[in-house]
């Protein structure tokens, strides 16, 4: 797709007429650098500066936003003293592959079941979707209101099954655990998505030629379906981890990293150092700590993503 | 979603297979709609009803006492913001990721291929990384709670996978077309403006559908860039009931919810397949 425009027009016709020629100067010239001044500038004002920022306040002493002296490493050296800090990391790989290993499996098979279906395919499409649909804060808070102790209908179920009312973000375990199914219920249709463009493009011959050798729905999926998506599954896992390990909202509106620090992630953490507790230095080591995580996510998609088309 | 293909597997499927299909969608259902049907369903509840225990589904009396209450200046405030905001949003983001996604796709160079792979991989950045530096930046200037930082900012966090999807739609327009208006004197400007944008223009909807639905739905830059409730979004709205709320708040929050999601759920009823196609190129094409 890369070379497509280019080889299109150096292929034409060997004497091309005068203005051609000068069409194909002008794509020399360094005026094009102009179109792309305001997208520039906005991503040095907006991602540029501030992460420069935060390295600065991660190398000061801040007390309330307020830059003090120099301080070195010393920040990072409290977070990598922080006896906290691998339980967040533990929160955060549980958070991010629990939520991977239901939401995966279930967009994988909601495209499938959605690509076989004949009837009502949109209506049950915009089912799939519906969590998606609702934003996180939405989605976070229907989930704390049908989870309410007191007055939800969860809590009347298990009550009438005689297991006392879901108080489920009272307690640390069940928190994470609620946290990461809320999560993995409202980005399974991300997966979705990805997984029913990929499936499109398998070739229907070979289905039916798998048929005409005696293959079964096993052999179909095993043989054909998985190894075309490979691709795409690496990408799936890529997007979607990108996405916990940087979920705020969700935690945000229902536990706000709590009870005691069960559900905080390094991203809600960064969220509570810095208006919680008002530790602008603090929060920006975690920050930079996030921000590699992500460089690391970063480099493995881009490494998909350049071998199939930019 | 050719018919094609559906066809041709039905031939393969028969009414068995379809067995296993259909209760995968029972069971989805049964996952995806109850909270959706509780909030809908304590929408509709008079105040007291809503802290009735054990709950009941269908609300009786009907009451719209919830849509009723949420007519206060605080909340159509919130509307109006992140109707700004959107609105801001999509013209900003429109008009300077148009030009960038044409000279990226037909002015290739490395350094332009460097340049948008930046782009790209800064818009990967963790949210909340750059948020608590913008925060911790503007704080103590006249810029914060205002609405060109937070349109920005909104922009800025959109424009990778605006350009991108961009691309795709500049790249399928064939380069004759614009070699033939080059010889009729059309400069580099106007070919952008006469040929290639009307030529896009169903790619700019989706992007503009897909911004629209990204700020409607986005709770963070609200809650960290917008310090005063003036400023606030929709989804601050939603969850500031939760937050602040004292009594039988909750008819309103899900009045609220269901408000709130109206314009989201009718663009998608309305143009799904663009909606869809927008959504998605933001993730790493596979």
């Amino acid at each position: 797709m890369s070379t497509n425009s280019r080889t299109r027009t150096s292929s034409q016709t060997a004497t091309p007429p005068t203005g051609v020629q000068a069409f194909r100067r002008a794509r020399k010239d360094r005026m094009v650098w102009l179109y792309v001044v305001p997208v520039t500038a906005v991503f040095l004002f907006v991602f540029v500066g501030p992460l420069i920022y935060t390295a600065w306040t991660a190398l000061h002493e801040t007390s309330y936003y307020q830059i003090g002296k120099f301080s070195g490493l010393n920040s990072f050296a409290e977070l990598f003293a922080d006896s906290e800090l691998p339980a967040r990391i533990w929160t955060t790989l549980v958070f991010s592959i629990g939520a991977l290993v239901i939401a995966l499996p279930a967009g994988l098979l909601s495209a499938i079941v959605l690509n076989n279906l004949h009837r009502f395919k949109r209506s049950i499409r915009s089912l799939f979707l519906l969590p998606w649909l609702l934003s996180q804060a939405t989605a976070g808070t229907i989930w704390l209101w049908f989870l309410n102790p007191n007055y939800g209908p969860a809590s009347a179920i298990t009550q009438a099954l005689g297991f006392g009312p879901t108080d489920v973000f009272s307690s640390p375990n069940s928190a994470l655990v609620a946290v990461t199914l809320m999560t993995a219920w409202w980005s399974y249709p991300q997966a979705m998505l990805l997984f029913l463009g990929a499936l499109q493009t398998i070739p229907v011959e070979l289905y039916e030629s798998l048929k005409v050798d005696g293959g079964g729905i096993r052999h179909a999926f095993l043989n054909v379906t998985l190894p075309h998506l490979r691709n795409t599954i690496v990408s799936v896992v890529i997007v979607l981890l990108m996405l916990y390990v940087q979920m705020v909202t969700i935690i945000l509106v229902t536990t706000r990293g709590g009870p005691i620090g069960s559900t905080e992630t390094l991203s809600m953490r960064v969220y509570n150092q810095m208006f919680d507790k008002f530790d602008l230095s603090g929060a920006s080591a975690t920050a930079i700590l996030l921000f590699a995580v992500n460089i690391v996510l970063t480099l493995v998609a881009i490494r998909f993503r350049r071998k199939e088309s930019l | 979603m050719s018919t094609t293909t559906s066809r041709r597997q039905g031939r393969l499927g028969s009414v068995l297979r379809a067995v296993p299909a259909w209760a995968y969608v029972i069971l989805s259902a049964a996952v995806v709609l109850p909270p959706v049907a509780w909030i809908f369903s304590t929408s509709l509840k008079t105040a007291s009803d809503t802290l009735e225990f054990p709950p009941r589904w269908i609300p009786d009396p009907l009451s719209f006492e919830g849509y009723l209450g949420l007519l206060t200046s605080t909340n159509s405030r919130f509307f109006i913001n992140s109707l700004i905001y959107a609105v801001g949003s999509i013209v900003l983001a429109l008009s300077i990721s148009i030009p960038a996604a044409y000279v990226a796709t037909r002015y290739r160079s490395r350094r332009m291929e460097t340049l948008m792979t930046g782009i790209l991989v800064l818009s990967m950045v963790p949210a909340i990384v750059v948020f608590i530096a913008l925060y911790s930046m503007f704080v103590r200037t006249a810029l914060i709670n205002t609405y060109p930082l937070l349109i920005v900012v909104y922009t800025a966090i959109i424009c990778g996978q605006t350009i991108l999807f961009l691309r795709n739609f500049i790249e399928n327009i064939p380069v004759e077309i614009e070699e033939a208006a080059a010889i009729d004197g059309c400069s580099r400007v106007q070919i952008l403006w006469r040929i290639i944008l009307p030529l896009i223009r169903p790619g700019i909807a989706a992007v503009a559908i897909f911004i629209f639905v990204f700020v409607w739905n986005d709770f963070l830059v609200g809650t960290v860039l917008a310090t005063t409730e003036d400023m606030k979004t929709v989804q601050n709205g939603i969850v500031r009931y939760i937050t602040t709320g004292f009594g039988s708040f909750w008819g309103l929050f899900a009045a609220f919810i269901v408000v709130a999601f109206i314009p989201v759920l009718s663009i998608f009823l309305a143009f799904q397949r663009w909606f869809v196609a927008g959504m998605t190129s933001g993730g790493v094409k596979g």
